[in-house]
C-alpha cells in the first residue's frame, strides 16, 4: 500500500510518516502543494492525506484537480480550521474523510484502515482475540468458556476494540463511534474511564491474559500478548 | 457650510434656530401690522373725503342767475388748507368752482364719472392725491363734484410705523438671540461637565464615577444611565482581566509540566518503562490542553456570536431521561441515587445538542460535588409559558456570594479538588452560554434542606404540531 502525505509542517509531516510506517504502509512526503499536486497526479497512490492548507496550492485545488481527472483515490483531509464550511466543501469537492488537528494519532490510523477497507464488504459474524469470542448474531460474548454478562454498552464497546483489535484506540474514537456523541467532553471521558474498568472487570477477571491494556495519555488497546 | 452648521455645538445650532423662527415669525406679525394700519390709514382718509364731499355738496347753491355759487361754509374753510380741496364742474366740462389745492389736480375726466362716487388716487407733481368724484344735482343742475386730500401726509405716518417696523425688529432678534444663547448655555452646562467626567474615567479608572447634581432632572437620568454604563462596563473589565488571568494559569500549566517532563526526562539516561510513563504523562497534559483549547474556541465563537444553532422541539423530559442514563454510571460508582421526574410532552424549542450539554454538564457537575450515597433530584415541569428542568443535590451548598459567579469562566469553589476531577471550571460556563443562546435563563440557588438546586428556565416551544411530529418518527427511525 502506497501512501502520500501532503503536508508543509515538516514534524507533522515526519510523525506522520513514521505512524504510517509503522503499519506497514509506503509513504511518500510531498512537503508542498506543488510537490503534492504534481506527484498525486503523476503516481498512483492507494489513499491521499492532504492538508488543507499548504503554500503554494492549497488543499482544495489539489483535491479539486484529482477528481476532475477522475481520480478515485481515496482522500483524507487534515485541517485546523473546524468551520462547518470547510469541512462541507472538502466533502462536497470529494474528499472521503476529514480530521481536526490536534488529532489522534490512533484515530487517523483507524480511519485510514477504514477508507482502504472500504468496497471490500466482509460481513463478519464473529469476533475472536485469545480465547475471548463475540457472536454478534447473538450477541454473547464468551471468554473461555465463562460466558460474560455485558450490558448492551459494554457489548459495544468490547465489539469496538475486538474490531480494532491491535490498535490504539482513542476516547475520541469510543465517544464518537460507541456513545455516537458529536463532541467529546469531560463528563463523557470519565464515563468511558467507568464503563473501561467495568468491562475490564468483566473480561480479565481469570487469573489468564490480560487482553484490555490502557496506554497512559492515548487510549486504550485489545490485544494477545504483552504490548 | 451643511458640515460647518452639523458641527457647530448644540448651543450655537439652538440660538440659530431659535433665532430664525424668531426672526421670521416676528416679519410676518410687523408685515401684518403694517398692512392692518396702512388699510386703517386708507380707510380714515376715505372716510374723512366722504364727509368732505357731503360737506361740499351742502356749500353749493344755485344762484338766481343760474349759476352755481359756493357758500362758504361755516365750519371750516377749504382754501385755508394746502392739503386739500374741492373742484366743481359742470356737465359739459367747464370749470365751476376750484378751491385750495385742486388746482394743482388734473381737470376731472368726465367721461369716467358717473352717478356712482368714486375714490381714486392720483399722482400730480410728485405728490399722490386721494379723490372722490360724483355727480350732484344743485338746482336741477347736474354738476360733477370733486373732494381731494393730499396723501403726503398718511404716506409720512406709514413710512414712520415702517421704519420703527424695520430697525426695531433687527434689534429684538439680535436681543432675544443673545438671550436664548445665554440661555441655552446654562441649560446645556451641566452636559459639558458631564462630558468632562466622564472624559476622566479611563479604562484604569473604571471605579469612578460621573456626579450626578440632581437625579430628577433629565440631566440626573442622563448621567445615572452613564454611571450604569460605567459600572457594567467595569464589571466586564473585570471579568476579562479575571478570565484572562485564569486563561493563562490553565494554558501554562499544563505547557510547563510537559516541559519538565520531556526536560528532566531527557536530563539523564532512562529505562524504556520510564520513558513510556513520561510520555504518556506528556500526552496526558497535551489531552487535556486540547480539552481546554476547545472548549475556549468554542466559548469564543460562542461570544462572537458565529455558532450557528439549529431550532427544532425537543422533549425537555425526554432530554433529561437521556443525560441521566448517559451519566448514571458515573453516580453509580459513588453510590448515589439520581432521581428523575419529568412532565411529559413538555418541548421546548432550541438546539437539541447544545441544550443536552447544558443538562450534561449540570448534572454531571452535581455528581461530582456531591457526597457519596446522597440522592440528585431531577425534575422537569412547566410553568406558564416556561419550563422548568432543576437539579437538586445534597452536596455543601454554595454561599450566596458565589453564586453568580459559579457560572464564570474558570471559576472554582475548591481550587484543590477541581483539577483532578478533570475540570477546568469550564462546564458551568458552557452551559450557561448554552441555555442563553437558546432563550433561556440559569441560575442557582441554595436548596431548602442544604445542597443547591440549579435551575434552567426555557420558553415552551411553539412549533406547529405538525413539525413535531416529523421530529418524533424522525427520532424513533434513528434509534431503529
Amino acid at each position: 500500500m502506497r501512501l502520500l502525505v501532503v503536508e508543509d509542517e515538516r514534524k507533522l509531516a515526519q510523525v506522520l510518516a513514521a505512524a504510517l510506517e509503522a503499519e506497514h504502509y509506503k509513504v511518500v512526503v510531498a512537503p508542498t502543494g506543488e510537490d503534492g499536486f504534481f506527484r498525486a497526479s503523476s503516481e498512483t497512490f492507494d489513499l491521499v492525506v492532504l492538508d488543507l492548507m499548504l503554500p503554494g496550492r492549497s488543499g482544495f485545488e489539489i483535491l479539486q484537480a484529482l477528481r476532475q481527472r477522475h481520480l478515485q483515490t481515496p482522500v483524507m483531509i487534515l485541517t485546523a480550521r473546524d468551520g462547518v464550511e470547510d469541512r462541507v466543501l472538502g466533502l462536497d469537492l470529494g474528499a472521503d474523510d476529514y480530521l481536526v488537528k490536534p488529532f489522534a494519532i490512533p484515530e487517523l490510523l483507524a480511519r485510514i484502515r477504514a477508507l482502504l477497507r472500504r468496497g471490500r464488504p466482509s460481513e463478519i459474524l464473529r469476533l475472536k482475540a485469545a480465547d475471548l469470542e463475540l457472536d454478534l448474531v447473538t450477541h454473547r460474548a464468551v471468554r473461555g468458556d465463562r460466558l460474560l454478562d455485558l450490558t448492551v454498552r459494554e457489548f459495544e464497546l468490547l465489539e469496538y476494540l475486538l474490531r480494532h483489535q491491535g490498535h490504539l484506540v482513542s476516547r475520541e474514537m469510543l465517544a464518537r463511534e460507541v456513545w455516537r456523541e458529536p463532541r467529546r467532553a469531560t463528563p463523557l471521558d470519565n464515563v468511558i474511564d467507568v464503563q473501561m474498568t467495568r468491562l475490564r472487570k468483566k473480561v480479565d477477571t481469570d487469573p489468564g491474559e490480560r487482553l484490555i491494556h490502557t496506554v497512559r495519555g492515548v487510549g486504550f488497546v485489545l490485544r494477545e500478548g504483552e504490548p | 457650510m451643511t458640515t460647518r452648521w452639523s458641527t457647530a455645538s448644540i448651543c450655537v445650532r439652538l440660538t440659530g434656530w431659535y433665532t430664525v423662527v424668531l426672526f421670521l415669525m416676528l416679519v410676518a406679525y410687523a408685515t401684518a401690522s403694517f398692512v392692518a394700519v396702512r388699510h386703517e390709514f386708507l380707510e380714515q382718509l376715505d372716510d374723512q373725503l366722504h364727509d368732505d364731499f357731503e360737506t361740499a355738496e351742502g356749500s353749493l347753491a344755485p344762484m338766481p342767475d343760474g349759476r352755481i355759487a359756493w357758500s362758504r361754509d361755516r365750519h371750516h374753510d377749504p382754501d385755508s388748507d394746502e392739503d386739500r380741496g374741492s373742484d366743481v364742474w359742470s356737465a359739459s366740462g367747464e370749470p365751476i368752482y376750484r378751491s385750495g389745492a385742486s388746482s394743482a389736480l388734473p381737470p376731472v375726466a368726465l367721461a369716467a364719472a358717473s352717478t356712482q362716487a368714486r375714490y381714486e388716487s392720483i399722482v400730480a407733481n410728485g405728490h399722490r392725491w386721494r379723490t372722490l368724484t360724483g355727480t350732484s344735482l344743485v338746482g336741477g343742475r347736474a354738476v360733477v363734484l370733486r373732494v381731494s386730500r393730499s396723501e403726503d401726509r398718511l404716506r409720512g405716518q406709514l413710512r414712520e410705523v415702517l421704519t420703527v417696523l424695520v430697525f426695531g425688529l433687527p434689534l429684538i432678534v439680535v436681543l432675544a438671540g443673545g438671550g436664548g444663547y445665554v440661555l441655552a448655555r446654562r441649560a446645556l452646562a451641566p452636559i459639558d461637565h458631564l462630558a468632562a467626567d466622564a472624559r476622566r474615567i479611563t479604562a484604569e479608572r473604571l471605579h469612578e464615577r460621573v456626579s450626578v447634581p440632581n437625579q430628577h432632572d433629565e440631566i440626573g437620568r442622563l448621567a445615572a444611565v452613564i454611571n450604569d454604563t460605567f459600572a457594567r462596563l467595569e464589571s466586564s473589565f473585570e471579568q476579562l482581566r479575571r478570565f484572562t488571568a485564569d486563561a493563562s494559569h490553565e494554558l501554562r500549566t499544563p505547557l510547563s509540566v510537559i516541559r519538565g517532563i520531556g526536560e528532566v526526562g531527557l536530563g539523564e539516561a532512562r529505562t524504556p518503562a520510564e520513558y513510556k510513563e513520561a510520555m504518556g504523562s506528556m500526552l496526558e497534559e497535551v489531552d487535556r490542553l486540547t480539552n481546554l483549547v476547545d472548549t475556549l474556541l468554542r466559548l469564543s465563537y460562542g461570544d462572537a456570536g458565529t455558532v450557528r444553532l439549529s431550532r427544532e422541539a425537543i422533549d425537555l423530559g425526554q432530554l433529561a431521561h437521556d443525560v441521566v442514563s448517559s451519566l448514571g454510571i458515573l453516580a453509580e460508582e459513588r453510590g448515589q441515587r439520581l432521581e428523575v421526574e419529568v412532565a411529559v410532552g413538555l418541548s421546548v424549542m432550541g438546539d437539541r445538542l447544545v441544550l443536552r450539554e447544558a443538562i450534561t454538564n449540570v448534572v454531571d457537575n452535581a455528581i461530582k460535588y456531591s457526597p457519596q450515597a446522597s440522592t440528585i433530584d431531577i425534575r422537569v415541569r412547566a410553568d406558564g409559558n416556561q419550563a422548568f428542568l432543576t437539579v437538586a443535590d445534597e452536596g455543601a451548598g454554595i454561599a450566596p456570594e458565589h453564586r453568580e459567579r459559579i457560572f464564570d469562566r474558570f471559576f472554582r469553589l475548591d481550587e484543590a479538588r477541581s483539577r483532578d476531577s478533570g475540570g477546568a471550571g469550564l462546564g458551568l460556563a458552557i452551559a450557561k452560554w448554552a441555555v442563553e443562546v437558546n432563550g433561556g435563563h440559569i441560575s442557582a440557588e441554595a436548596g431548602a434542606t442544604g445542597g443547591s438546586i440549579f435551575r434552567i428556565v426555557l420558553p415552551i416551544g411553539t412549533a406547529p404540531v405538525r413539525e413535531h411530529h416529523e421530529h418524533a418518527t424522525q427520532r424513533i427511525g434513528g434509534h431503529a
